[in-house]
């Protein structure tokens, strides 16, 4: 047992346990109104509600899942097919660097969420909208972490490569490449991130499928539980898709070891 | 500036000129309608001759206003809580698969529950925004604190340096270049979750001013607007990235 | 000149007592420790070097000796009183120079002036003369990022000396230097080492540093670590690098070394 509450995920654990604990029992004694912060255990009910017969009626967890997923992928593979191929091209020209290096600061400045009412003028409140706004906050982040990923590519590793005569698109493959892909790696990562934030905006509107729709229609319907299974549906979704990525990194830069060693 | 810095401004600006008279042709050239995709010179013009100077400072104003609220406050509890859970192992173990169950829920996501706990009036809009700055913040300033090079720490320790001590003058330095990077993404999502934050029942701001354009279908107003959110943030990150290099630049390179 | 340990032991009572200290980094793994069962005594205004192959441990023991890693077994002890952790008069020089970054040479020197309790003032003329000692005065303004190798080197020694310690641990301090200022520092570690007296245990690859330095050299072995022979050298300083009977320990540690 005391071995047990040594492990640092045991006493996370623990202590996620004892705050739900604590929630579900403040919530039992009416110290917090269930409308505002629901119990654990109405949470559970509303999950289990939402998987057998959905909300709205006949709309499932999995279906909202299912469309959500739908659209950030979407948006999220137009923008790295567009993105790392001009990236890469951009990164390896200077001049091509040079000339579009303000016009990338700005656009990607440009808050996605601020194309909203733009993208709809445009593209109406279907889905083609929710698309076009996903791929361009993907797209820019992609192609900025793209372009540097290159540029950045230490050039000493290339100046060993050219001694061993490797050049052209052998260089650009079996050195370039590799080097940077934890650039790359690291921009899809925050790519999905954004891809994340703007799908839950991109769905407040025009729909009542999919995840970010499910939240906002809960809550009119005073049913902050199911607000909060879609929000949790959400952070899962999230980590399911990261934890891919994360995989890779973690195969990449294995040295990292920070802490551990030290005494404090 | 050399001559090298000096071409690289100069081809970026042949490229930004190129863009933006590619666009005032495509929207002069009469093969779009002008009301959907107007020229660039257009909608800046109409929009400033619709809107009186005065209401779009005011929204800049009150836009950067709830920025900075939500992003200070996001900055401040971000930094102190990836102190706290990088340095003190039992707090780190304790809170951070708490912060792992909430951090991949998106800002936006929080939009109902913020409107339950604190109403349609400006806490709701700050706490997103809030949100917005504290996730990139605390991941970026954990790493930061538990990336310190252990061997400046045992340099310390040999000095004498322990407990409190050791976290201000060691620990927090060494950790400043990513709490830096930190701040940055932390101010640009504050930012980019500005529009959402102020869809919520708003009636001021620069997210209010184009969301309403869109209701009169006044497309020149939308284009200056996401004109001008851009360049606000462009703004005022360059602001930030400029101080944090005058505070940094010195021991850190770039 | 190799003596049995028995005899050759310091008669004082030892400053520093290393005994039976057994080091594994990984407890589940079927390698040698890195070090085995180590004992040795140093005496009060020793200056001992540890020479051996690389990986042999001499980080691994100076680190114990300091208190900033723990023994597996074993003991150290400090004028009888058993290290439980760093700081106290320990000062260490670093293999890797370890300076703050974030902090210019002379400000780094302070910081070590400073924990020995120096205020602002006395601290700053601490940091001129360590500065001038290095040959660094017109870089007291620099960050480490803007000085060599060489220089970030001489700027940790003399932030250890700030410590003013009475044990000076080294771990390679001079391995980045040319030989010019390696032999200019060796000179100038002799002269603070004679004139503050501190019990230096110092480590380095080079036979001829050693020769020129130590007290006592102690030959380490890998795997598992230890001490494989001792040497005690009862040359007055300055010493000269050509006298015959340094040659003939050379050799003697070479053989023992290779
Ligand atoms: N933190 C650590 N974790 C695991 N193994 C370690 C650690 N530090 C050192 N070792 C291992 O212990 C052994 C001795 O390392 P140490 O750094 O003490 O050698 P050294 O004699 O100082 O070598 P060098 O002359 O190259 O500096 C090596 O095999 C090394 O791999
Ligand atoms: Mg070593």
């Amino acid at each position: 047992m005391r071995r047990a509450l040594d492990r640092p995920s045991v006493q996370g654990a623990a202590f996620l346990v004892a705050l739900l604990l604590a929630w579900e029992a403040a919530s039992a004694q009416g110290w917090l109104r269930a409308f505002a912060f629901p119990p654990p255990s109405r949470i559970a009910e509303a999950a289990v509600e939402m998987v057998v017969s959905g909300f709205p009626e006949g709309l499932r967890l999995w279906t909202h899942l299912l469309v959500t997923v739908g659209r950030i992928l979407q948006g999220f593979f137009l923008a790295m097919a567009l993105a790392i191929p001009l990236g890469l091209v951009i990164g390896r020209a200077p001049v091509l660097d040079a000339m579009t290096a303000p016009l990338v600061t700005f656009a990607r400045s440009v808050a996605t969420l601020s194309l909203l009412p733009l993208v709809i003028v445009w593209f109406g409140i279907g889905e083609l909208s929710k698309v076009v706004l996903i791929a361009y906050g993907c797209f820019w982040v992609m192609l900025t972490n793209t372009i540097a990923a290159v540029k950045y590519v230490d050039p000493v590793l290339v100046r060993a490569a050219r001694t061993m005569d490797v050049s052209g698109p052998r260089l650009f493959a079996t050195v370039v490449l590799p080097a940077a892909t934890p650039r790359l790696l690291a921009g899809a990562r925050v790519a999905l991130g954004v891809g994340f934030m703007v799908i839950v905006a991109a769905e407040m509107i025009g729909t009542i499928q999919g995840l970010g729709a499910l939240i906002m229609e809960a809550r009119t319907f005073y049913r902050t539980d199911i607000s909060i299974v879609g929000m949790l549906a959400l952070g899962l979704l999230g980590i399911a898709f990261t934890s891919g990525l994360s995989w890779l990194e973690r195969v990449l830069i294995p040295w990292h070891t920070g802490l551990a060693g030290v005494r404090r | 500036m050399n001559a090298a810095r000096r071409n690289e401004a100069a081809l970026g600006a042949v490229g930004a000129v190129a863009v933006v008279a590619a666009w005032e042709a495509v929207a002069r050239s009469g093969l779009v309608d002008p009301a959907i995709f107007p020229a660039p010179s257009a909608a800046i013009v109409g929009a400033l001759t619709r809107l009186p100077p005065g209401e779009i400072a005011g929204s800049v104003a009150i836009s950067l206003l709830r920025i900075v609220e939500g992003f200070a406050l996001g900055a401040a509890l971000g930094i102190a809580l990836a102190l706290a859970s990088g340095w003190y192992r039992i707090f780190g173990n304790l809170v951070r698969p708490l912060v792992e169950v909430l951090r991949p829920i998106p800002p936006l996501a929080w939009i109902p529950m913020a409107i339950v706990w604190f109403g349609l009036g400006e806490p709701s809009k700050v706490f997103v925004i809030f949100l917005g700055a504290f996730f990139p913040v605390l991941t970026n300033a954990y790493r930061g604190v538990t990336g310190v090079d252990p061997v400046l720490i045992r340099a310390a320790q040999t000095m004498d340096i322990g407990g409190l001590r050791l976290l201000v003058r060691v620990v927090i330095p060494a950790a400043m270049p990513d709490i830096a990077t930190g701040l940055r993404v932390g101010w640009g999502l504050s930012f980019g979750v500005l529009v959402a934050a102020e869809l919520i029942a708003a009636e001021s701001g620069m997210g209010f001013m184009i969301m309403n354009a869109r209701q009169f279908g006044d497309v020149g107003v939308i284009v200056f607007g996401i004109l001008l959110i851009g360049a606000c943030n462009l703004a005022t990150d360059w602001g930030l990235a400029l101080l944090i290099r005058r505070w940094l630049g010195r021991w850190h390179s770039v | 000149m190799a003596l049995p340990r028995a005899i050759d032991a310091p008669a004082a009572p030892a400053k520093i007592a290393i005994s039976g200290v057994t080091k594994r980094y990984d407890a589940a793994e079927a390698r040698p420790p890195v070090l085995l069962d180590v004992d040795l005594d140093i005496a009060e205004n020793e200056f001992v070097t540890l020479i051996g192959r690389s990986g042999c441990g001499k980080t691994t023991l100076l680190n114990i000796v300091a208190g900033l890693v723990e023994a597996t077994s074993g003991t150290v002890a400090v004028d009888g009183a058993p290290v439980t952790g760093p700081g106290r008069g320990k000062g260490m020089v670093f293999q890797q120079h370890a300076l703050f970054p974030w902090l210019t040479a002379r400000r780094n020197i302070e910081f070590g002036a400073k924990s020995r309790g120096l205020d602002p003032q006395a601290a700053h003329a601490e940091a001129d003369q360590l500065l001038s000692l290095i040959g660094l005065s017109a870089y007291g303004d620099k960050y480490p990022n803007q000085l060599s190798g060489g220089m970030q080197q001489r700027v940790a020694i003399a932030r250890a000396l700030a410590l003013d310690p009475h044990i000076l641990l080294m771990d390679e301090p001079f391995g980045a230097l040319d030989e010019i200022t390696r032999i200019e520092m060796q000179d100038e570690l002799l002269r603070v080492w004679q004139s503050r007296r501190k019990t230096v245990v110092f480590v380095t690859h080079s036979i001829t540093e050693a020769l020129m330095l130590s007290d006592r050299i102690i030959a380490m072995r890998a795997n598992p670590g230890g001490i494989a022979a001792e040497y005690r050298i009862d040359l007055p300083r300055p010493r000269s690098r050509a006298d015959v009977r340094l040659a003939a320990l050379h050799e003697k540690l070479w053989e023992h070394l290779r």
